[in-house]
């Protein structure tokens, strides 16, 4: 709402920061170097001086963000999309949380230990209040957790499997603490609940319909629901009463448009604050325009080709191999991406349990790939790369750059199959490895930051979109599942990396960068999990 | 045949029709790859979460036996639930929810079509191989090759964007240019909630002007997007029908008997060309309505396009299905209309 209620008094303010734009960006410079900021709210603090509307207090800081598209529902146990995500977290909060770089912090549960196998404790932090006004209770914790997994409780949850093992939760007696059951050991649980697992209150949740809990909000996070308008808009307030210092953001606007130049557009006119996902054609002009930056940062999405071990040629390692020193990712990362991407060396990404710093991709030696393709005895071999439109950052044009490449070998003849994403998805997802295409181009994002999350479904014989069987490989993923021990589990999972490197059952590719168009005015940096966290956001 | 029965009769055609849309609409579903469950279910879902979504949504029963039950269920108005774009809710209150901003945007072009495409028809025929007939008739031929996503994304450009930093660049008029740059794209809202041209007028009522100066901002550049295609057919239309007119044998005794010939022109020529155009301004509106899609992604306006779009986008059927009913009933609607209309002015029609 920031444009459209007052335009001509916005074109003055806008005038006026666009002139004090230098001392702004400085400002920014300054903040970004000042490190983490995800549960630092004093931040603002640091510029004040800049921007003389700024007043001490509950001062008025409304800002908008536009997403790709509108959240599926309100009920945050009800979806698996990341625009919903991003607008439920703002009102609710989980167990535990993570900072702006993936680490695991304290939320609404205070400490957390292992109590056996298959059981872990989390005492509830005493204080939160609902936005309803009742106390945070570990009933409601463990009936959250219940709604979750158990579809007895009143809803078929599609995070069942977001909280892999997890088959209840009941409050111990006595304690404000709740305990979290899961069927074996479950070695990543704590890390399950540090992305997933929203709170919510029972009683709230029983009393009202299905179709109010999925157009209404209450939570306990630092903003609660005002207004929601199917297809247009929610907007949120700031919640005075919130657990922790009250946010500097007091009233936000979350709207969609699906095509990226409208959000552009947008930005640049002062009619939104944040955008998602700016084409890299577009990013010199939200760089170059008067009151708007970009931020990106490296998410937790992996770009990969996946090959089927299974059918020819693909079933040769050294094939596989071959595709690998074939493809010159760094030329894909700057032409293609305009430097926003990073290869990788492993289905893990850098800075996950489990990723093998010993790995480096594999470099671009087409000679080499000629004699890998020679010996494979594949020579000659045509293949086809199927690939979605418009799913990831760039994905077709990255899809063009690898067949290019590959097929500038003598040897390989490689044409490319342009898919809709959600057709490619249903032959990717039935757990049927033969209905899948032979080579494809996919991306996977894991908010976990635990590498089981992506070798599990990707890579061992049954997992949910697998195109790889190995023996070795499933045994290490047993192994690191049922250790305890963590470092021990870590050395398990950087093993099955290692293996998946040499192995080469993807091109590995890159990670994908999540490009963000923010106004001059506020102060925010990008997170790698790919949520905008309005709490962590400033006036500057 | 009486006008009752003529009417009586395209209504049943009009239902048929409906009927076939709507079974079509529902075998899409089956026709088009991929089983809805994956669609709906998480990526890496596993075969029970699966085989819950199936259940849940009767997609393990038959297909006649769905087939049945969504038919019982349009005839109620009950187009099912909304998987996806609005998880929970029902698709008739989405549906229909989204309909006024698309036939207000619609009847926007429509009106921007007909205020520039009648005189500049009229004008082009009576200065035949003037400068006047040149403008025109270029005018119609760049108006039906511009594709719409492209004239709308250089239109924000251009006037919201450029024209916004222009008038931030100058001293003077400011405020006054930066009243006239539009907003590049969305609804207008006034005081949190949307502003429709009938919210407009209510406002204008109680002596409001602002709402509806709003209005009309966020509605001019979309409604010149969708109109100029319309206003260039309009134009070429109103242009050869006002030639054919002129040289008919009334308009020579018109102007023997010796009628100024302003009066010919528009009172007996231009109301004799109207009568087709009046046909082809109806039919239109239902096109309008169904392909405000790619104007409205362009404006982000939240209609049934962009709904549309979102839907087929995430693959949420039941509303594809209820968006694309609405669009065909719409159609037929319309028609029916037109038709009554026609036989009402001409009863000619009814016995042919």
């Amino acid at each position: 709402m920031t444009g459209s209620d007052e335009h001509s008094s916005t074109s003055r303010r806008t005038f006026l920061t666009g002139v004090g734009g230098a001392a702004v960006t400085a400002a920014l410079a300054g903040c970004s170097s000042s490190g983490d900021t995800t549960t630092d709210t004093t931040t603002s603090g640091t510029t004040s001086g800049t921007t003389q509307e700024t007043t001490s207090g509950s001062q008025e800081f409304p800002v908008t963000i536009t997403q790709g598209q509108m959240p599926t529902t309100l009920d945050p146990q009800d979806h698996r999309s990341t625009p919903t995500d991003n607008v439920v977290l703002h009102t609710y909060e989980g167990l535990l949380s993570r900072t702006r770089t993936g680490q695991m912090q304290a939320q609404l549960a205070t400490d957390w230990e292992r109590v056996e196998d298959g059981r872990v404790r989390f005492q509830i932090r005493d204080g939160p209040t609902f936005h309803s006004g009742n106390d945070l209770t570990p009933a409601d914790v463990a009936y959250s957790i219940n709604r979750i997994v158990d579809p007895d409780v009143g809803i078929n949850s599609p995070q069942s499997d977001q909280l892999a093992g997890v088959t209840g939760a009941e409050v111990v007696d006595g304690e404000r603490a709740v305990d979290v059951l899961s069927d074996g050991l479950n070695p990543i649980v704590f890390s399950l609940f540090a992305t997933y697992g929203d709170v919510m209150e029972q009683a709230w949740v029983e009393e009202n319909s299905a179709d109010y809990v999925s157009t209404h909000m209450n939570g306990t996070g630092p903003f609660e629901f005002s207004d929601y308008e199917q297809g247009v808009q929610v907007v949120l307030e700031r919640f005075d009463d919130y657990w922790q210092d009250p946010a500097d953001v007091s009233e936000l606007t979350f709207n969609a448009a699906s095509e990226s130049s409208t959000r552009v557009n947008q930005l640049l006119a002062g009619e939104t604050d944040v955008i998602v996902n700016v084409p890299p054609q577009d990013i010199s002009r939200v760089q170059n325009g008067e009151n708007t930056r970009v931020d990106a940062v490296s998410s937790s999405r992996v770009i990969y080709n996946g090959m089927r071990y299974d059918v020819e040629p693909f079933d040769s390692v050294e094939f596989r191999q071959a595709m690998n020193y074939a493809v010159d990712m760094q030329s894909i990362i700057e032409s293609v991406l305009d430097t926003f991407g990073d290869a990788t060396s492993q289905p893990t990404l850098e800075g996950f349990v489990g990723f093998n710093e010993e790995l480096s991709p594999y470099p671009y030696d087409p000679d080499q790939a000629e004699q890998l393709v020679e010996d494979s005895g594949y020579a000659g071999a045509e293949i086809e790369l199927h690939s979605p439109v418009g799913r990831y950052l760039k994905d077709v044009e990255i899809a063009q750059a690898v067949v290019n490449q590959i097929n500038e070998l003598p040897n390989v003849s490689a044409s490319l199959n342009q898919r809709e994403f959600a057709s490619l998805a249903g032959e990717l997802t039935d757990g049927d490895i033969t209905t899948s295409p032979h080579w494809y181009l996919i991306g996977w994002g894991n908010a976990t930051f635990d590498a089981s999350q992506t070798l599990i479904p990707l890579l061992t014989s049954d997992g949910a979109l697998t195109s790889y069987e190995n023996d070795e490989f499933d045994s290490l993923i047993e192994q690191a599942q049922s250790e305890s021990d963590t470092e021990q589990r870590r050395e398990y999972l950087e093993q099955a990396n290692a293996h998946a490197n040499e192995q080469a059952p993807w091109i590995f590719l890159n990670r994908q960068y999540s490009v963000y168009g923010v106004s001059q005015r506020v102060s925010w940096r990008a997170r790698r999990d790919e949520r905008i966290d309005a709490y962590a956001m400033s006036q500057t | 045949m009486s006008f009752a029965r003529f009417l009586s009769k395209r209504i049943l055609q009009g239902i048929l029709v409906i009927w076939g849309v709507v079974t079509v609409v529902f075998l899409l579903r089956y026709l088009t790859p991929g089983n809805p469950v994956s669609f709906i279910a998480p990526l890496d879902a596993g075969p029970e979460l699966r085989a819950r979504i199936a259940a849940e949504l009767g997609l393990n029963q038959p297909i006649y036996v769905q087939y049945w039950n969504y038919l019982t269920g349009v005839v109620q108005g009950d187009f099912g639930q909304s998987y996806i774009v609005a998880k929970g809710l029902p698709v008739s209150e989405v549906v229909f929810g989204r309909l006024p901003a698309t036939v207000e945007m619609a009847v926007a072009a429509s009106v921007v079509a007909i205020v520039l495409s009648i005189p500049l028809g009229v004008i082009s025929a009576t200065n035949r191989h003037e400068p006047s007939d040149y403008f025109a008739t270029t005018f119609s031929l760049v108006g039906i090759s511009t594709p719409n996503f492209w004239l709308g994304i250089m239109l924000v450009l251009v006037m919201a964007i450029q024209l916004e930093q222009f008038a931030s660049g100058l001293p003077w008029p400011v405020s006054m240019v930066g009243m006239l740059s539009p907003p590049t794209s969305g609804m207008a809202r006034y005081q949190g909630s949307p502003v429709l041209f009938y919210d407009g007028l209510r406002y204008l009522l109680s002596g409001n002007l602002q709402p509806m100066v709003r209005w009309f901002q966020h509605m001019a550049l979309p409604a010149i997007t969708l109109g100029t295609y319309f206003t260039a057919l309009i134009t070429r239309l109103t242009r050869s029908g006002m030639l054919d007119e002129l040289g008919q044998s009334y308009v020579q005794a018109l102007r023997a008997k010796g009628l100024p010939e302003t009066r010919t022109r528009y009172r007996h020529v231009l109301k004799n060309t109207l009568i087709p155009i009046i046909t082809v301004l109806g039919l239109q509106l239902g096109t309008l309505i169904g392909g405000a899609v790619i104007t409205e992604s362009v404006f982000d306006w939240p209609g049934l396009g962009t709904l549309l779009i979102d839907a087929i986008n995430r693959r949420d059927w039941t509303v594809i299905q209820g968006s694309l009913i609405v669009i065909g009933c719409g159609f037929v609607l319309i028609n029916i209309l037109v038709d009554a209309l026609y036989a009402y002015v001409n009863p000619q029609v009814v016995n042919d």
